[in-house]
């Protein structure tokens, strides 16, 4: 999976807001049930206490110690509903102590005697021995005779912490239903959402130089998404306005252009055939109908790139072998290697089955073998081949000619570039060879890179995309 | 021979027509595509060369409406685009060959020549100039009756030397016919087969018949340019 990507993200983001939400809600149902229990029993062993108070200690100075356990026996039976009761003298002696209660919930033995007791009516907890806790409440009472009793009255937290184990269950169980319905639902809710962005990005990617009129479906929802599509369609308009306007230019620049060299060659060599020319005009006609030649051969070069980068190269499509063909073309070219003492091999043992326009890719090794056999001095070697690497069909030219400096290879493939000038001049070069070779590369979806160490060699290498659907055993042969 | 030239650019058409009529065809001239036109539909050419980009009415239009009325004349195209792309639909459109810009003279002629004759083209089976001779049938080079060695290359080179015999060859044009349009631009590799031919052909004879013209390309013939 993609973490990534905008639906993982999304998909985490809802489902952690609501585990994060739900967890709240459960903290806080937890706290205020437990503190509403605690309070509510409280309260009443304070009701209890009061009472016991004003209605039996009040007296007690007439009745006596044993009436009043007689009726708080009677009254309240703490055994029997588990409560605890504890009248304590302000000299500190028990006048009544509850005993233990009939379900033996907790042992009331096990409670120290009161010390230090408080003026005022309070609460406090008692852990007893026996792992139970006791929640007590204590009031101060005066009987008609001015004597200070406290009365406690206790009953165990268990049933309260029962009742919040049983939430704490509950709340337990619905973490992963929550958990689930926060992811499934999620889930849907962003794929829905992205349904339609998914469907204007594979529309998107199918639209290339050569659909350039095609445009997104437009979905009138009146949302975002539609506002997306119209902007991007926009953006295709445009798009197509300006290939179309480079291409109009293309052409126009092209007529403007040829027209005057046709008219310059065509003149001169009117004149050259004139029968009673002088030799040394002859030849000045000769040598600016060379020039004319080569400006003629530049303006060529200049609208192929053009035409390159304008997707041109994509009109003749075909499959075909890259392996043939190289082998081809370094026969054809043999002799010009030959011709400077050069010997040239070329190893492409199989067949690599590549994608493409074929006379532009021919071009691509036509232009790096001239380069190789231009560059390399007598006596050298040029070295064609053609293999299949990381499902990438990868054609190398290397020579061990005069290389090419370091400062000057990222500049390679510039047009009209040129490593020595006066030389390559010299040589026919216009410094666009490999600008060339580097568009039509670009074109197929292939890259080209140089090696090249000075006064050694140098070595290009071309990768171009398998042809799709290759397996690369069938090619065997 | 009657022959029409559709062209705008004045002194294009000045050129061509200048250098067609010294080689004793009649041209008439017409500067925009609807005149032109009117021109072809009124008499009847042998040939018509045309260029694409006219005024009034464009080259791709004349030709379809031509072609409507007149399915044989032969139509060479000119054209200042890019061939290369377009190349396939002048054919289909119905021209029988083109030439981009800026061409040779010489290959216009050749070429309009080539498409007068049509079929009549040089195909005796063999070919001679002075004492060398080509035997397309044995494919053997005899000079002077003794035999040559050639590789093919050499060979095809040779032939369309022989076949154009006495007529300028320029490098753009030996390249398209001997190898293949990727080659364009690579016009050295003509001067290095041309070269290894006059070793064979020319280096122990004293009449040399493989001529280099400055600027324009090669030719083969026994007479001595001026």
């Amino acid at each position: 999976m993609n973490t990534r990507s905008i639906r993982f993200r999304l998909i985490v983001w809802h489902a952690g807001l609501l585990i994060a939400l739900f967890l709240c809600f459960g903290l806080a149902t937890y706290a205020g049930v437990k503190f509403h229990l605690v309070r509510n029993l409280a309260d009443s062993q304070f009701r209890r206490a009061r009472q016991i108070g004003a209605t039996l200690l009040k007296d007690i100075d007439k009745t006596g110690e044993a009436y009043v356990a007689e009726e708080i026996n009677t009254r309240y039976a703490p055994e029997i509903n588990a409560r605890f009761v504890r009248i304590t003298r302000g000299d500190g002696r028990i006048v009544y102590s509850s005993g233990k209660p009939k379900d033996l919930s907790f042992d009331p033995a096990s409670l120290a005697p009161l010390t230090n007791p408080p003026d005022q009516p309070s609460t406090r907890q008692e852990k007893l021995s026996d792992g139970n806790t006791l929640l007590v409440a204590i009031v101060p009472s005066v009987s008609d005779a001015s004597n200070r009793f406290y009365v406690e009255v206790g009953a165990p937290l268990e049933p309260v912490q029962a009742v919040l184990n049983k939430l704490l269950f509950w709340l337990a169980l619905g973490l992963p239903f929550i958990v689930a319905v926060a992811v499934g639902g999620g889930h849907v809710l962003v794929t829905r959402a992205l349904a339609p962005v998914e469907i204007i990005g594979r529309k998107a990617e199918q639209i290339s130089l050569r659909n350039l009129s095609e445009r997104l479906p437009v979905v009138p929802t009146g949302d975002e998404l539609e506002r997306l599509s119209i902007a991007v369609n926009h953006m295709i308009t445009r798009l197509d306005e300006a290939f179309q306007h480079n291409r109009r230019f293309m052409a126009d620049a092209s007529h403007e252009l040829r027209t005057p060299l046709t008219v310059i060659r065509g003149e001169l060599e009117a004149t050259a055939q004139q029968a009673r020319l002088p030799s040394d005009l002859r030849d000045t006609i000769g040598s600016v109908l060379e020039e004319v030649e080569r400006l003629a051969g530049i303006v060529e070069c200049l609208f192929a790139l053009a035409k390159l980068e304008a997707g041109d190269a994509q009109a003749k499509w075909a499959q075909f072998d890259l392996a043939k063909l190289a082998t081809t073309t370094a026969e054809q070219m043999c002799l010009l290697a030959e011709d400077k003492g050069i010997s040239i091999s070329c190893d492409a043992p199989r067949a690599i089955s590549v994608e493409g326009d074929s006379a532009r890719l021919k071009q691509v090794v036509v232009n790096l073998l001239d380069n190789a056999i231009k560059y390399t001095p007598p006596g050298g070697m040029v070295n064609l081949s053609v293999a299949e690497s990381n499902a990438n069909a990868v054609l190398e030219v290397a020579d061990n000619g005069i290389g090419i400096p370091a400062t000057d290879q990222p500049h390679l493939f510039e047009r009209f570039f040129r490593v020595d000038k006066a030389r390559s001049r010299d040589l026919g070069g216009a410094g666009l060879g490999l600008a060339i070779v580097k568009s039509i590369c670009t074109a197929h979806g292939g890259q080209v890179a140089v090696q090249s160490i000075e006064g050694h060699g140098s070595r290009f290498k071309v990768e171009l995309p398998l042809a799709r659907g290759t397996n690369s055993k069938s090619n065997h042969g | 021979m009657r022959l029409l030239l559709i062209e705008d650019e004045k002194k294009v058409a000045e050129f061509v027509a200048r250098g067609l009529k010294a080689e004793r065809f009649a041209v008439d001239v017409a500067y925009d595509g609807q005149s032109g036109l009117n021109m072809a539909t009124n008499c009847n050419y042998d040939l018509i060369v045309l260029d694409l980009m006219l005024p009034v009415l464009s080259g791709a239009e004349v030709l379809k409406r031509i072609r409507r009325q007149n399915t044989s004349v032969p139509v060479l195209i000119l054209t200042a685009r890019d061939a290369m792309t377009e190349k396939v639909e002048h054919f289909e459109a119905g021209a029988d060959d083109y030439l981009t810009k800026p061409f040779a003279f010489a290959e216009l002629l050749v070429r309009t020549k080539a498409l007068l004759r049509r079929g009549a083209v040089n195909r005796a089976s063999v070919l001679r100039v002075a004492d060398l001779e080509l035997d397309r049938l044995t494919q053997q080079v005899r000079r002077a009756g003794k035999r040559i060695l050639l590789t093919s290359k050499e060979y095809s080179l040779l032939e369309y030397l022989l076949a154009n015999a006495g007529r300028v060859l320029s490098r753009t044009m030996i390249i398209e016919h001997v190898w293949d349009e990727s080659f364009e631009g690579l016009t050295n590799i003509v001067d290095v087969y041309v070269r290894h031919l006059r070793s064979k052909v020319d280096d122990l004879h004293s009449v040399k018949l493989i001529r280099t013209v400055r600027g324009v390309g090669y030719t083969l013939s026994d007479e001595t340019l001026a």
